[in-house]
């Protein structure tokens, strides 16, 4: 009994001799398994990079790229998290600096985004070494939150304030040659189409109906707020809370995705009308087909606009004035 | 028939007088609508300078009366950006208050003594009739109609897209820009028109007067040489285009550069690098054309050709070199965010703070505009008719202005000038086609034109219209469109436009109305209670006006050209005391103002605006300050009990609910604007003590306090005057020490 206490007491102690000479090792170890210098983790992997007695830098990004979880921000992050790790490591560094660049994805480390409580990703921790001589006091991570959408530059920047002082790699946009020459080759494509192609092209270039469709088009957009969609990325249609689809988002600053939709074919209804009743009726030659003309034209552009204000004053609450059916 | 008396008036040389005068007397009469729908603010408050900017804009006029126009040139106004002070002479556009200054100089000539004040206050609404006038000459360059001219003035007149920077009051660079813009946008029309050196010649005058009072002449800028571009892509180059755009270059271009502000950025700046192009494009073109009229053969030309367009390349990879290589400066922020329109919120969160750069969402189109944004693709599809030069010019107007409308609110007011000239020709093609009395016979029938290149819908030959019915019906809905546009824009201008933002109204429950003086009251309690030069730290929104009405030195203003401070007083606004404390001693402020509208449900105030403190302090401190910690953990911006601890103890929140609880019943406390029930107890405030709140609390002032005698720090003398024991936990762990030099 004594013997196997004795026993158990040695393997332990000796296991613990073993574990400790070989945290030295951690850095190279996961130096090598990196590939261009970012480590894959997962939760057993992960407790050991970031067990306590480190003489290095642990980076590493907790993240969620599979699709099923529709986190855009981490896929579009994963690229630029590979070019700060490749960066750093082809980089020149102090030599005695060891950083070790790690991603941990959720469907290897699930555990560990449970003990972190991590209800949101990508979240990027940067681990100071224990031991060392850049050692810190308070082993506890750093905590990166992403907001939005960022670049590789600003999230370098933040690492390397946190990094000790001294020469940082520059972080290295690697160049497309693959785009540049592809570039070239649509340019030179597209000069040698049109120089082929002009006799047929010319017309349709010079066509005036074409123009001014295009020029309407884009003037019936733009008035109608598709820039603001595109910019603040509204909604296409909202629910009104009682299964129905409501069009109109209440409020002046507000709009549907479809609500610019609608108004846009009001203009352009109420524009074709105006059209209609100024260039066409004027030159058709019947009397009676004229007057026919006429009257649906302008009742058109009677209900219609009468339809707009109305629209318009739900969105405006106290805007007084309307045109009779609407 | 004998010739009735109306006959006479109306037929012949006394007609043509008879039309002349009616149409002087219908733009006179325009004119005094577009001014008089202007002062309702004057007539419901008084003559008074409104919001912010203008502020300054009357501080610099006021300063050029006093000191004569050299000094105002080498102006260095040591009472802003304290302490660093901003050569003013040389950092603003000095049309406005030049303006002023000579119509000043000019009444007291005539012996009318009228105060600066009242020609600043006027100025805007006298300019709106000008801009009237220019809009009939504009459209009229446009259209063979004789009303389309008209109809345009007034559209000018009173569409609130342009009212809405023109009131009476609104003395900002705006006013006198507009009329600027559209003025010398009909000289160049009628340069091109003529191919006459001295329309050209006239329009670089304008657009010298026009960039020494906007900084949107770069729009003028780009758009004439876009013009030019597109004429000749089209192959209509000819010498009218040659003359009119060199001359307008030249001298347009050495115009520009004697405004200290611009000095050299018309040949550095990418802004300004379409017009360089153009200039050297219409040169190759010229001696294209030049040398095609001695070379006979075929081969010959398209050598030619082929050589311009090389020349072209090669100069344009030179331009894009240049810029790249930093001999050319790149776009400015402003302008670049047009195009890339998520770049500011990334890179410039100070512009993107500013809602007049926010995106317009469609009501505000129609809301500024009412029926003519209907009418505008209509016009612009009418100018594809005849397109002649000038239509061409109108068509990448309205493409271009409606996209930049689109992306910036505020340049609404780009757009609203060719928005009139369109809805004019638009509803013009209709009146005239509707309003003539005479009927046509069905036996006429002219030929029908053959041009291919023409519209499909117009390929027929105008008939008339042949029914008095339909005539009435048509004309009857039109003048019902254009009262309701009357009443519309009558409407827009009282309720929404017509607020001087300094003094603000509200109506009673019995309908009386109600003034709330808040910011003029505080103002010029700071002008009699502090000294001549105590420095008074605020959000810059309110530096205008405090430069302006209480006349004292601030920290920032609104011209926003030095980041870092206004980051300084960012972080020393969403800091912890124990942060802003050192940064206010070392900025030798003496005052905080805060604008605070929780008591009256003002939603302006400086809590909703202190995400955007925060952020543009975290662009520059990025350890210090951190966005994130001013939401709770759900991501909320809160102000209640659950408000974080950054939120809590930043100066900013402190300020804002000192003392606020006490107005209400214990645990009642409620905020009117975020609608929320505030924390039983008020903040406690260590480094400052509050020195005036105003009559709704919208303004608070708070008088830094100067180091504690005894050197204790300040929230141990607070405790101490208040009583309390000093907790023995306090000696081992207590607040930081304040290191204050």
């Amino acid at each position: 009994m004594k013997l196997w206490s004795a026993l158990f007491l040695l393997s332990s102690v000796v296991s613990g001799v073993l574990s400790a000479s070989s945290t030295p090792d951690k850095f190279t170890k996961y130096q090598s398994l990196s590939r261009s210098g970012l480590v894959e983790l997962d939760s057993a992997s992960y407790e050991d990079l970031t067990s306590t007695p480190r003489d290095y830098y642990a980076v590493i990004i907790l993240t969620a790229t599979d699709p099923r979880f529709g986190c855009l921000l981490c896929r579009d992050f994963e690229s630029e998290w590979d070019l700060i790790a490749r960066s750093w490591t082809k980089g020149t560094k102090p030599d005695d600096l060891k950083v070790v660049f790690g991603t941990l994805d959720f469907d290897n480390g699930k555990a560990i985004f449970q003990k972190l409580m991590l209800q949101t990703a990508p979240v990027l921790l940067v681990f100071p070494p224990t031991v060392g001589p850049f050692a810190k006091v308070e082993g506890n991570p750093l905590r990166f939150d992403f907001t939005g959408p960022i670049s590789a530059d600003q999230v370098y920047s933040w690492i390397g304030r946190h990094l000790p002082e001294g020469p940082k790699p520059q972080l290295v946009r690697p160049i497309n040659y693959m785009r540049i020459v592809s570039a070239i080759t649509i340019l030179m494509a597209v000069v040698t189409a049109i120089a082929v192609l002009s006799p047929y092209i010319l017309p349709i270039i010079q066509n005036r109906n074409l123009w001014a469709a295009i020029s309407l088009i884009a003037i019936l957009l733009f008035t109608s707020g598709q820039m603001f969609n595109h910019i603040r990325k509204v909604p296409y249609v909202a629910g009104d809370g009682h299964g129905g689809i409501s069009y109109f988002a209440g409020g002046f600053q507000n709009q549907f995705g479809m609500e610019t939709q609608i108004v846009a074919a009001i203009y352009a209804v109420l524009s074709f009308a105006t059209i209609a009743l100024a260039l066409k009726v004027p030159r058709m030659e019947d009397p009676k087909g004229q007057q026919l003309a006429v009257l649906i034209w302008a009742t058109v552009l009677f209900t219609t606009y009468s339809f707009l204000l109305s629209v318009f004053k739900t969105k405006n609450g106290g805007y007084p004035f309307y045109l009779p059916p609407f | 028939m004998a010739p009735s008396s109306l006959d006479v008036v109306l037929k012949g040389s006394s007609g043509r007088n008879t039309r002349g005068l009616l149409r002087v007397i219908i733009l006179c009469t325009i004119a005094a609508a577009a001014v008089s729908s202007r002062l309702f603010s004057v007539i419901r408050f008084e003559s008074i300078i409104h919001e912010f900017d203008p502020w300054f804009n009357f501080r610099a006029t006021k300063y050029l009366i006093e000191n004569g126009f050299y000094s105002f040139w080498d102006w260095f106004d040591d009472r802003t950006w304290h302490p660093l002070g901003r050569v003013t002479g040389g950092t603003l556009y000095p049309g406005l208050m030049v303006t002023s200054g000579v119509i000043y100089h000019i009444l007291r000539l005539l012996t009318i003594p009228v105060d600066i004040r009242n020609i600043c206050v006027m100025l805007a609404p006298g300019f709106s009739g000008l801009t009237a006038l220019a809009m009939y000459l504009l459209t009229s360059e446009m259209s063979d109609s004789p009303s389309a001219g008209l109809l345009a003035a007034a559209f000018m007149g009173i569409t609130p897209g342009y009212i809405s920077r023109s009131v009476a009051g609104s003395y900002d660079n705006e006013a006198i820009a507009i009329f600027l813009l559209v003025f010398t946008f009909y000289l160049w029309i009628k340069a091109v028109k003529n191919g006459s050196i001295m329309w050209g010649a006239l329009t670089a005058l304008f657009y010298g007067y026009m960039v020494s009072a906007w900084g949107g002449y770069v729009f003028i800028t780009n758009l004439i040489p876009l013009h030019v571009f597109v004429l000749l892509c089209m192959g209509r180059y000819s010498t009218r285009v040659y003359i009119s755009y060199t001359t307008w270059y030249a001298l347009g271009t050495l115009g520009s550069m004697q405004i200290p502000f611009v000095g050299f950025l018309p040949i550095r700046n990418s802004d300004h690098m379409s017009a360089l192009g153009v200039f050297g494009l219409i040169q190759l073109v010229a001696f294209a054309e030049f040398i095609r009229g001695y070379l006979p053969g075929k081969q010959f030309q398209k050598l030619l050709t082929s050589m311009v367009l090389l020349t072209f390349g090669l100069g344009f990879g030179g331009l894009v070199l240049l810029s790249i290589s930093g001999v050319i400066a790149p776009w400015s922020g402003r302008f670049y965010s047009l195009w890339d329109t998520g770049y500011a919120k990334i890179h410039i969160p100070i512009i993107a703070s500013v809602s007049e750069h926010q995106p317009t969402a469609w009501p505000a189109f129609f809301f500024d505009l009412n029926f003519l944004i209907w009418l505008f693709p209509a016009g612009v599809f009418m100018c594809f008719q005849k397109l002649k030069d000038e239509h061409v010019f109108v068509v990448i107007y309205s493409v271009l202005a409606s996209y930049f409308a689109g992306v910036m609110v505020r340049l609404m007011l780009t757009l609203t000038p060719i928005v009139c000239v369109a809805a004019a020709l638009a509803l013009s093609c209709i009146l005239d086609n509707f309003l003539v009395a005479s009927t046509p016979s069905t036996e006429t029938k002219a030929k029908a034109t053959t041009d291919d290149k023409s519209l499909r819908s117009t390929r027929n030959p105008v008939v008339g219209i042949y029914s008095w019915f339909s005539k009435s019906v048509v004309v009857a809905s039109v003048t019902l469109y254009l009262l309701l546009f009357v009443a519309h824009c009558t409407w827009v201008t009282s309720n929404a436009y017509s607020s001087p933002s300094v003094v603000l109204a509200s109506k009673l429950p019995d309908g009386s109305q109600f003034i709330i003086d808040d910011y003029r009251e505080a103002y010029y309690w700071l002008r009699q209670n502090t000294p001549d030069n105590a420095k008074i730290m605020s959000w810059w929104d309110y530096g205008y006006q405090i430069g302006g009405m209480a006349d004292r030195p601030t920290l920032v203003d609104n011209n926003t050209w030095n980041n870092t401070h206004i980051a300084t007083v960012g972080k020393a606004m969403s800091s912890r005391e124990e942060v802003s404390y050192p940064i206010l001693r070392q900025h030798d402020v003496d005052y905080v103002l805060v604008v605070f509208g929780g008591l009256l449900g003002y939603s302006g105030d400086d809590l909703n605006k202190f995400l955007w403190m925060v952020r543009i302090a975290e662009g520059i401190w990025p350890d210090e300050v951190k966005e994130r910690d001013y939401f709770t953990a759900r991501g909320e911006y809160r102000v209640d009990e659950e408000a974080t601890p950054a939120m809590k103890n930043s100066l900013m929140y402190k300020m804002s609910y000192h003392n606020f609880q006490s107005l209400f019943p214990a645990g009642q406390a409620m905020d009117r604007v975020r609608n929320t029930k505030l924390p039983k107890e008020s903040p406690q405030l260590n480094t400052l003590e509050e020195a005036f709140t105003s009559e709704n609390w919208i303004v608070r002032l708070y008088k830094v306090k100067d180091l504690d005698n005894l050197g204790r720090d300040h929230s141990n003398a607070v405790a101490f005057d208040k009583g309390l024991k000093r907790k023995r936990a306090t000696k081992h762990k207590g607040p930081r020490v304040l290191r204050t030099e």
